[in-house]
């Protein structure tokens, strides 16, 4: 069954990519949804039978080299199951949608034919990242990383005809080349200390690594951190967190589609996935994640500052995914590994709902992305107004404080405020409510500005708005109950407590030491109580909420995720305190309430505020100025070291050398020769008694002398 | 004892024989009528004298007290000496009756050549070397100028004598320093003698001449002058002869003379052959840029590729020789082929030689262009053709005898020689259209072997068709 | 080595003087002859009348052709007399190898013969 899943998306993309002059444009389109529906209703099927147990089912023997063992396996566990669902849920709506949406694209003339591609890209993705997160080994991965950057660069440049467009499918590639480099490093440095790259090996060698220390560039570093640290690298890179986070705004230069699969929903969690996935090796390097920790709350800042001044309704949208990443990141940096997944989980559904209904509007609006030119669409396209509201309060994180029902994203958010604080980094807690106040703020914004006001821009363009057809709208009202239950439905799975995360993710846990009553419910086998399942987090008898007490008691690698035995985040963040639990929900409502007064009670207020705040607009309008900063940094030299290289060194050294040494020296040496043969047999006689007498002299004077 | 001797020396007499009955049984009936028959008869006896050859057992034989040798490495080389110029007897039947140039001597002098050659791959002693030295290259001068009536051709012949008569001085001379030297003409003799511990400076000066003479023999710079104005104006199939069997032997010889007579003084002699195999591996290459007569090209190509063979000898390990004899067993076959097409290259009944009569040549003869895009593909060493492995082998023998710098130059050689085989490619396949083209050439005996040797060219890669193993014994035996 | 050397010590002696010799008579006629040329001095001398053909004329190749021929013939002599005078000493072998190469010799002959090389018309 997981055979299928996985390979459906490749055989679809075939079809579709190299069949469609064969079976027609259409059914070749059909084939390769059809196929992802396939492989999305399977998904679903494994991730709701699955027991937690982890399985390998060996697919083939890969690369054999050296001490260099590779099968190409899929690792059965919880993460992955949560990964196949949201990949091909959303994949298959995305195909769904793109019926709609690329349905008359106006960068394309009339009976060019560009949907087989643009659904064979897709589904080739969809393989590529299933690819990723079904991998037995780091290798593997790798290919479905690179896989996944292949596919996100086709389909950022899919208008290829835009240049703004291939710049920004350049910019997504080198960006992240920069972070695949650290992640190969780190998969390097795995293989160098461990000797295999097999998950189930390296988490075996994990507390090993933790007692290596390893030199490294100037340094003498610890062997686990430095390599978590490599690792993280590569996710910062995928997952667009800050440094490396500059392509992901221009990638919106693809159809929305795309961003809504790609930039939002899948490829971007990657990161997420990966420091997930190597949790066991995670949490032996403390350092590396107080790093993760405070870049992910940092980004979540700062891509929120940013997403409040945008007025491109898809760039609003795309800080708005490199916010929520870094919140993601704070949860694995805690050690909350759960809580990310949980995040990465709803974040896919709201989000990927958000961009389909953005692209809906821009479907609406001919093409129009800038919401200043919106205003009053809420009449004009219902459908797409109710799952965008529907999002947006997914997003917000609205619920009931202090209960367990709400939308989607204030389950996973709030269970990541908590954790950040329970994890005891003030900094990221204090970073992240104001994030989730900015967050509620920009998203309002858009909401105000697209669907509330009076039209502004184009008259024609709003006569003509119209709501989108039924293949876009199904998507967004499945997403929308992604949206709306996805957070109830499985809190207790993610963030439950310690029985029930450890049971969703097949952890052996054990009710702790501290209780007392020796009684274990244990899926390991030999897992009795250990002794070392001590603890002292004394404060938890206030709560009563809980009869039992458990606490993980796995070993590293065994289930799909790894807490180390002092890892008390997860308890500690149920026992919070209350203004604790609360703040995200004052802070949404502080944001909601500023939107209001900007937006619709106040609507002069932005331009004054931007024309009183100039410098600290023109900051954030500028997205910090990062582009700027790497353009003179990075950019700008290297464009002219490489004009340099070419102009100079290939063009002058080695074109020229070249030109040189076979349009003048040889023919020179060729008229020699040809004048050497004069053809009289004096000067034949003549070439031989000089060379006799040549070789007479050389070997006098070299072999012979002695 | 002499009938033992005379057992080891019957395919030579056999040959020998043949000739001299044919030659009076020829002039005394039928004259030139008999002639066609004459070659296809001479070229069955080489076939069946090859095969004789091939079969019998290994081991080493002695005649004459040392001064004929009979091992693998002499077998191997004869095969191969035998079985070209069957091939190139069988081609310029067609070629030669056409034009009327076919003469019964013709066949005779190709068997009289052949003997000696035979004779110079199993010379033990520097007086069998030069007997059959001397055999073989009178015969080939009078076949150079067989066409009487030819300024060119006997303008060749002529040329081909007098400089011949100089090497074979050279050599003489050098054979003379070396019995001065040795003591003795022997080769068993002159290894002792520079085995017993340091090389006069006598003997070396007996090694150069004696190489001079030798390099003179297989066209290495700089004793390669005659061979491009030979090649020009010889009749082609006897161009073709001259680019085959003569070289294989030549180089056998230069083998043998080196390591069974010099084998002591390896690093001395070392040193010489590479700076011949370097110096011919450019000449070759720069020189057949400049030429447009598709003739000279192979004899600049020719010179080129024995600055390749001699690579593998300056090696002067086994594996060295054995490079050697591989790469010479598929130049043969490529060169082969080669002549078959030039042999094919004709207008209205008369033969052209001006490469660019070629353009577009594709387009009218897609198969036999096709098959030349192989053949020289094969001579430029592009993989995957046999020719690539042929200069692979000696690359690597030169690399692993500590040679680096002659493999780099090789490679080097290569890269600039591949250009005027790949612009008779362009001439074929992308040329202009306006020049008039060939015609005639439908002899399927020509084509025949054009289409074997670029098969063999593709199919060798397998196993060479056993000339590896072939090639490694009999360089065992020549080395130990 | 040296005392091989020695041996040919006469022989270099001897083309030393050779050589010596050579060189002296050459270098004495330059040096000491009087030399006050005019033209009928230095025209080619024809026994008493003007020369009426350049001195370096066209032979028949047939000249060459029989030179040859002798020239063959000549050295077979030249192996014959030694054979014959140790033909007391001379084992079956050595006969019979005379033989052979008598047979060659006989065959090249007869085949020059009936190609008319030996007629001269």
């Amino acid at each position: 069954m997981e055979n299928i899943i996985l390979f459906a998306p490749l055989v679809g993309s075939l079809l579709c990519g190299f069949g469609w002059k064969f079976i027609g444009e259409s059914a070749a389109m059909w084939v390769a949804t059809g196929l992802l529906f396939l492989s999305a209703a399977l998904s679903w099927v494994v991730f709701l039978t699955f027991d937690g147990v982890t399985e390998h089912i060996q697919i083939l023997r890969w690369i054999e080299s050296g001490s260099l063992s590779t099968d190409w396996a899929i690792r059965m566990d919880r993460l992955t199951a949560i990964m196949l669902i949201v990949i091909t849920t959303v994949s298959s709506l995305v195909h769904l949608y793109s019926f709609g949406y690329m349905a008359h694209d106006p960068q394309w003339h009339e009976g060019e034919s560009y949907k087989p591609r643009f659904f064979a890209y897709l589904s080739f993705f969809t393989f590529a990242m299933l690819m990723l997160v079904t991998s037995d080994n780091l290798v593997q991965m790798f290919f479905g990383w690179e896989g996944v950057g292949v596919a996100s660069y086709l389909l950022i440049g899919f208008y290829y005809r835009k240049p703004s467009a291939n710049a920004a499918a350049i910019k997504a590639f080198v960006v992240n080349r920069v972070g695949d480099f650290g992640f190969a490093l780190g998969i390097f440095g795995l293989f160098y200390l461990t000797d295999s790259i097999r998950f189930d090996d390296v988490f075996a060698a994990a507390p090993q690594l933790a007692e290596t220390q390893i030199a490294f560039l100037w340094s003498e570093w610890n062997a686990a951190n430095l390599i978590a640290f490599l690792l993280f690298v590569g996710a910062m890179g995928k997952s667009a967190q800050l440094f490396l986070h500059t392509w992901l705004p221009d990638a919106m230069e693809g159809p929305t589609p795309v961003s809504a699969l790609i930039h939002a929903a899948t490829m971007v969690t990657a990161g997420v996935f990966l420091v997930c996935r190597m949790s066991p090796l995670m949490e032996f390097a403390p350092e590396a994640m107080m790093f993760v920790t405070f870049l992910g709350a940092t980004t979540a800042f700062f891509a929120a500052t940013v997403g409040l001044v945008q007025t491109d309704i898809k760039r609003v949208i795309a800080y708005s995914t490199c916010s929520q990443l870094g919140y993601m990141f704070v949860a694995a940096g805690v050690g909350m590994y759960s809580a990310a997944m949980f995040h990465l989980l709803t974040h896919a559904f709201f989000k990927a709902m958000l961009f389909l209904g953005a692209g809906s509007v821009i479907h609406a609006m001919h093409h129009e992305q800038d919401m200043t030119n919106y205003g009053g669409l809420r009449k004009k396209i219902p459908y797409t107004f109710a799952a965008m509201m529907i999002g947006t309060l997914a997003i917000t994180g609205v619920g009931i404080p202090l209960t367990h029902y709400g939308f989607a994203g204030f389950l996973s958010k709030d269970a990541i405020i908590e954790s950040a604080f329970a994890g005891g980094t003030a900094y990221a807690f204090w970073l992240l409510v104001a994030a989730a106040a900015m967050t509620s703020f920009y998203s309002w914004r858009l909401i105000f500005l697209t669907f509330y006001g009076a039209p502004r821009g184009d008259q024609h363009t709003h006569d003509h708005a119209h709501e989108s057809p039924m293949t876009m709208l199904v998507p967004l009202g499945v997403l929308s109950l992604g949206a709306i239950f996805s957070g109830m439905l499985w809190y207790s799975s993610f963030f439950g407590h310690a029985d029930q995360v450890g049971k969703f993710y097949g952890i052996p846990y054990a009710e702790a030491a501290a209780h007392g009553d020796g009684h274990a419910d244990d899926h390991g086998d030999d897992h009795a109580t250990d002794s070392h399942a001590k603890d002292d987090h004394g404060a938890d008898g206030g709560k009563g909420k809980d009869k039992h007490h458990y606490v993980f008691t796995g070993q590293p690698g065994e289930g799909a995720l790894y807490f180390a035995p002092d890892n008390h985040v997860l308890d500690d963040a149920h026992n919070v305190p209350n203004w604790v639990k609360v703040s995200p929900f004052i802070a949404m409502l502080a944001g909601f309430v500023m939107a209001l007064w900007f937006y619709i009670w106040n609507p002069s207020l932005p331009a004054r505020l931007a024309a009183n705040q100039r410098p600290l607009y023109l900051f954030l309008l500028n997205k910090w100025y990062f582009d700027e900063i790497y353009d003179a940094l990075f950019v700008n030299p290297a464009k002219k070291l490489g004009r340099f290289l070419w102009k100079r060194g290939d063009g002058d050294v080695i074109d020229g050398g070249l030109n040189g040494v076979a349009m003048g020296i040889i023919p020179f040496f060729t008229k020699l020769a040809g004048r050497a043969q004069s053809g009289y047999i004096f000067t034949y006689a003549f070439a031989m008694v000089i060379g006799i007498a040549v070789l007479v002299t050389w070997m006098t004077l070299s072999g012979g002398a002695h | 004892m002499i009938s033992a001797d005379l057992t080891i020396i019957l395919p030579e007499t056999l040959l020998a024989g043949f000739a001299l009955l044919a030659l009076l049984w020829a002039v005394y009936s039928s004259k030139d009528k008999a002639a066609s028959a004459m070659v296809w008869l001479t070229s069955a006896v080489f076939v069946a004298l090859a095969g004789w050859i091939a079969s019998t057992g290994g081991g080493t034989q002695v005649a004459f007290g040392g001064m004929f040798v009979d091992d693998g490495f002499a077998r191997f080389a004869k095969v191969a000496i035998l079985l070209s110029a069957a091939v190139v007897l069988a081609m310029s039947e067609g070629y030669m009756s056409a034009r009327g140039l076919l003469r019964f001597e013709y066949p005779v002098l190709v068997a009289l050549s052949a003997v000696g050659m035979m004779m110079m791959v199993s010379a033990g002693d520097l007086m069998a070397l030069y007997m059959g030295l001397e055999l073989q290259s009178l015969a080939l001068y009078v076949v150079a100028s067989l066409r009487r009536d030819s300024v060119k051709s006997t303008e060749a012949g002529l040329k081909y004598f007098v400089l011949g008569a100089l090497s074979s001085g050279l050599l003489l001379y050098g054979a003379s320093l070396v019995y001065g030297y040795a003591g003795t003409t022997l080769f068993s003799g002159i290894i002792q003698t520079a085995q017993s511990g340091h090389v006069s400076i006598g003997l070396l000066f007996g090694i150069v001449f004696l190489i001079s003479g030798l390099a003179f023999k297989v066209s290495a710079v700089p004793f390669h002058m005659w061979t491009p104005d030979v090649y020009e104006g010889s009749p082609t199939p006897v161009t073709a002869f001259f680019a085959t069997a003569p070289k294989v032997a030549a180089m056998a010889l230069f083998a043998r003379v080196l390591h069974d007579a010099f084998g002591a003084a390896i690093s001395d002699w070392s040193q010489i052959v590479a700076l011949l195999s370097v110096l011919s591996m450019f000449l070759g290459a720069v020189a057949a840029i400049g030429q447009s007569n598709i003739k000279r090209l192979m004899a600049f190509s020719s010179i080129a590729h024995m600055g390749y063979a001699l690579m593998g000898l300056a090696a002067g390990t086994v594996f060295g020789v054995q490079a050697m004899l591989i790469y010479m067993a598929i130049y043969v076959t490529m060169n082969v082929g080669t002549f078959a097409f030039i042999l094919m290259m004709e207008k209205d009944g008369q033969p052209v030689a001006d490469i660019s009569a070629l353009h577009m040549y594709a387009k009218r003869e897609p198969g036999r262009a096709l098959a030349m895009l192989i053949l020289l593909f094969s001579l430029s060493g592009v993989p995957p053709m046999l020719g690539f492995f042929g200069k692979f082998y000696v690359l690597r023998a030169a690399y692993d005898a500590g040679l680096a710098w002659l493999a780099v130059a090789g490679v080097v050689a290569s890269v600039i020689g591949a250009f005027y085989y790949l612009r008779i490619v362009y001439f074929m396949y992308f040329g202009d259209d306006n020049t008039d083209g060939l015609d005639g050439g439908k002899s399927p005996v020509l084509w025949g072997v054009l289409a074997l040797s670029a098969a063999i060219m593709v199919l060798g890669i397998g196993n060479m068709f056993g000339v590896e193993a072939a090639a490694a014994l009999a360089a065992a035996s020549l080395v130990n | 080595m040296d005392e091989m050397l020695r041996e040919y010590l006469p022989i270099l002696v001897f083309l030393a003087v050779a050589i010596g010799l050579g060189v002296v008579l050459i270098l004495a006629a330059i040096i000491v002859a009087v030399r006050n040329p005019d033209p009928e001095k230095v025209s080619a001398y024809e026994c008493g009348f003007n020369a009426f053909d350049d001195a370096r004329m066209k032979f028949d190749v047939r000249f060459y052709l029989v030179s040859i021929l002798f020239i063959i013939f000549d050295l077979e002599i030249a192996f014959l007399f030694p054979w014959a005078v140790a033909f007391k000493d001379v084992s079956m072998v050595g006969f019979w190898s005379m033989m052979v190469f008598l047979a060659v010799l006989t065959a090249g002959f007869a085949y020059e013969w009936k190609k008319g090389a030996l007629e001269w018309q």
